[in-house]
């Protein structure tokens, strides 16, 4: 049967929402799970037929996480020891997710707003008047391409002599540097996206350059800054190699603390891991949430008209 | 009371020479038009002028003062981009009164500029709006106003009309010569468009590779251009200029071509036989039935209302064209004879230098 041109439109419009679904599931379902296993109790975390939705929600995991709450019971779920017969105590004594929690939030706010401030001046200047040639520009986003690991031993060696090893400075300087290639590139495209003749416009009506930047440029590319501001947000929050190898004892963040209740002697202990998890993951949530009306128009890159 | 002066004006982008030891003056009050093909360095000439461009060399004068190192906002001008470049994320209102602000012109000063303006544009009605809810004729407007607001001396137009459909621009280009009117102030108009060079300008400034090629009121230009070039870029449609061969003929001259041979008058006898070009506007052109010898049959028949154009085939790529009176009747494939009179005729050498009687 022949169909209509709006009929073939409506067939088209719902399989392609259908698809959107099953993709959204896809994309979702780790999350869900995280979710799901941080209210688990332990004998469900893997328990077979998985449990997708507990029946016996409890907030033990982020008890014993973020309050260092240890007391623990058969009831909760606890293995007994093979060994000596006794329930398994965790040593959250040792696991200071607060402090992790802070450095994480001074450092990854720190680095991520000195590249996004310096990203965009950089590229200004390299949109308006070319102070970095095109190759300099890809050598630039090449500095990004080399492997962390290959930068550790080096730097570990270096920031030893220097002092900055295991320091929240130490940290910070390296996230700047390591992200500035991606503040640069990112708000350059959008910086492209502003025509000069508004600029020109501006000036010629009696506008100084800062005043250009600030009531014309600035105003057209804050969306693009914000998006660029949690792109980069999301890497050094969550950024693992380096954090772990350039420190030691003292300056914890969250990636290395979520990797301290894995792989130790108790066996790995998931919902812990995924209450420690759904932490993390909050305050991108709430940052996104609070920047979302900027996101649509800025990681579209400017391909929706303003 | 201002007056632009540009000396030895010069500018290279590397090894291209975009303006080339330019000298022009402006006087006060008047229309320019610079005009010339795309690249001929109007629009460099000026964003020279506007300070968005370091000349290489050569000066930029306004009323007697060297410009070249003021800053576009110190040099007493208002331009109007061919982009509109109003700020989106501004109001009609906001935009308009920005160079106010910029100026630090009291609030109560700027309500009374902006409904002033505002009326002499006819956007009173647009104000509260968003330019992107407005259309290509409202933003060229609203920029208009943006300029007007601030009192420049000399306004600069970059190609303002170039982005609106054809109605709009004639719409807009009664407006811009209503506002010079009105508001006698020097206006610097730079455009491709023959068509608002020669209605807008007191004078025109033809301009080609970076070199102006002929200045003078549009009729002095229409009726005397100095070359082929000029001859071809002002007329619509265009002079009908036909490639060919001038010989001696005893005393006299006549030019052959494939398709015409025309005896030039007698007052060009002193010219040097060769290669070259004859001209005639299409307007000049007399149509009149024949059946005789050296007929032509009509090629296709455009009726336009007011006139008639009449295209012949030649083995140019242009056809020959020829405008008589929209109540004379013609139908394709019908002969007819061409005569060209001598006071109109147009010839150029084979540099395209226009040759003098």
């Amino acid at each position: 049967m022949a169909m209509t041109l709006s009929q073939k439109r409506q067939t088209f419009s719902v399989f392609r929402y259908a698809i959107l679904t099953v993709w959204l599931c896809i994309v979702a379902f780790p999350m869900f799970w995280m979710v799901g296993t941080s209210f688990k109790p332990d004998r469900e975390w893997f328990s077979w037929p998985p449990v997708y939705i507990t029946e016996n929600a409890t907030l033990r995991n982020y008890a014993i996480v973020w309050a260092n709450i240890n007391e623990y019971t058969k009831a909760d779920g606890a293995h007994i020891d093979p060994k000596t017969g006794e329930l398994s105590q965790y040593t959250q004594s040792l696991q200071r997710p607060w402090t992790a929690l802070r450095n994480s939030t001074i450092i990854a706010g720190l680095a991520t707003t000195l590249a996004v401030i310096f990203g965009s001046v950089l590229a200004y200047g390299v949109s308006r008047h070319q102070i970095l040639s095109e190759s300099r520009m890809f050598q630039l986003l090449m500095l990004r391409m080399v492997p962390p690991i290959v930068l550790i031993a080096p730097i570990s060696l270096w920031y030893r002599q220097i002092g900055l090893l295991d320091t929240i400075t130490g940290l910070v300087i390296l996230y700047f540097l390591t992200s500035l290639p991606y503040a640069v590139w990112m708000s350059k495209s959008f910086i492209d996206e502003v025509p000069r003749e508004m600029e020109q416009a501006a000036e010629i009506l009696g506008a100084s350059r800062w005043r250009t930047i600030w009531e014309v440029v600035l105003p057209l590319v804050r969306s693009g800054l914000v998006a660029t501001f949690l792109f980069i947000l999301i890497l050094t929050w969550s950024e693992y190699l380096l954090a772990l190898l350039l420190s030691k004892a003292e300056v914890l963040t969250l990636p290395v603390e979520l990797s301290k209740y894995q792989g130790s002697t108790e066996g790995r202990v998931y919902g812990r891991q995924a209450a420690l998890s759904v932490g993390i993951t909050i305050p991108l949530v709430f940052v996104g949430l609070i920047i979302r009306k900027h996101l649509a128009r800025g990681f579209s890159f400017g391909m929706v008209r303003r | 009371m201002s007056r632009i002066e540009l000396k030895d004006l010069r500018k290279e982008f590397g090894n291209t020479v975009a303006v080339n030891d330019l000298n022009l003056t402006i006087e006060d009050g008047e229309f320019i038009v610079l005009v010339g093909p795309s690249g001929c360095g109007k629009t460099t000439t000026l964003r020279m002028i506007a300070g968005f461009e370091d000349p290489t060399s050569g000066q930029i004068e306004l009323d007697g003062k060297i410009v070249n190192d003021l800053e576009p906002r110190d040099r007493d001008l208002g331009m109007v981009f061919q982009s509109h470049a109003l700020f989106p994320h501004k109001n009609v209102a906001d935009n308009i009164v920005f160079g106010l602000r910029m100026q630090n012109v009291g609030k109560e000063e700027q309500l009374k500029k902006l409904h002033e303006v505002s009326e002499l544009v006819r956007i009173s009605h647009l104000l509260t709006k968003m330019p992107g809810q407005c259309s290509g004729g409202e933003s060229q407007r609203i920029a208009l106003a943006r300029t007007l607001v601030t009192e420049p001396s000399n306004f600069l137009l970059d190609e303002p009309l170039s982005s609106l459909d054809a109605k709009l621009r004639r719409e807009l280009r009664a407006e811009c010569d209503r506002l010079h009117a009105e508001l006698q102030k020097t206006f610097v108009y730079v455009t491709h468009d023959q068509e608002e060079a020669m209605t807008l300008a007191d004078r025109i400034v033809v301009m080609d590779l970076g070199e102006i090629v002929q200045m003078g009121s549009p009729i002095d230009i229409y009726s005397d251009p100095v070359s082929y070039f000029v001859a071809d870029f002002f007329g619509n449609p265009a002079m009908n200029l036909i490639e060919g061969e001038f010989f001696k003929e005893g005393d006299g001259i006549e030019f052959r071509s494939d398709s015409f041979n025309v005896s030039v008058p007698a007052s060009y006898n002193n010219m040097t036989p060769g290669k070259g070009t004859f001209g005639i506007r299409p307007e000049n052109v007399n149509v009149s039935s024949s059946k005789g010898d050296g007929s032509r049959k009509i090629g296709l028949v455009e009726p336009l209302g007011k006139d008639t154009l009449l295209y012949f085939e030649t083995t140019a790529t242009r056809p020959f064209v020829a405008i008589v009176d929209g109540t004379e009747s013609y139908s394709a494939g019908e002969p007819v004879e061409l005569t060209f009179p001598d006071e109109n005729m147009f010839l150029f050498d084979s540099n395209g230098d226009r040759i003098r009687s």
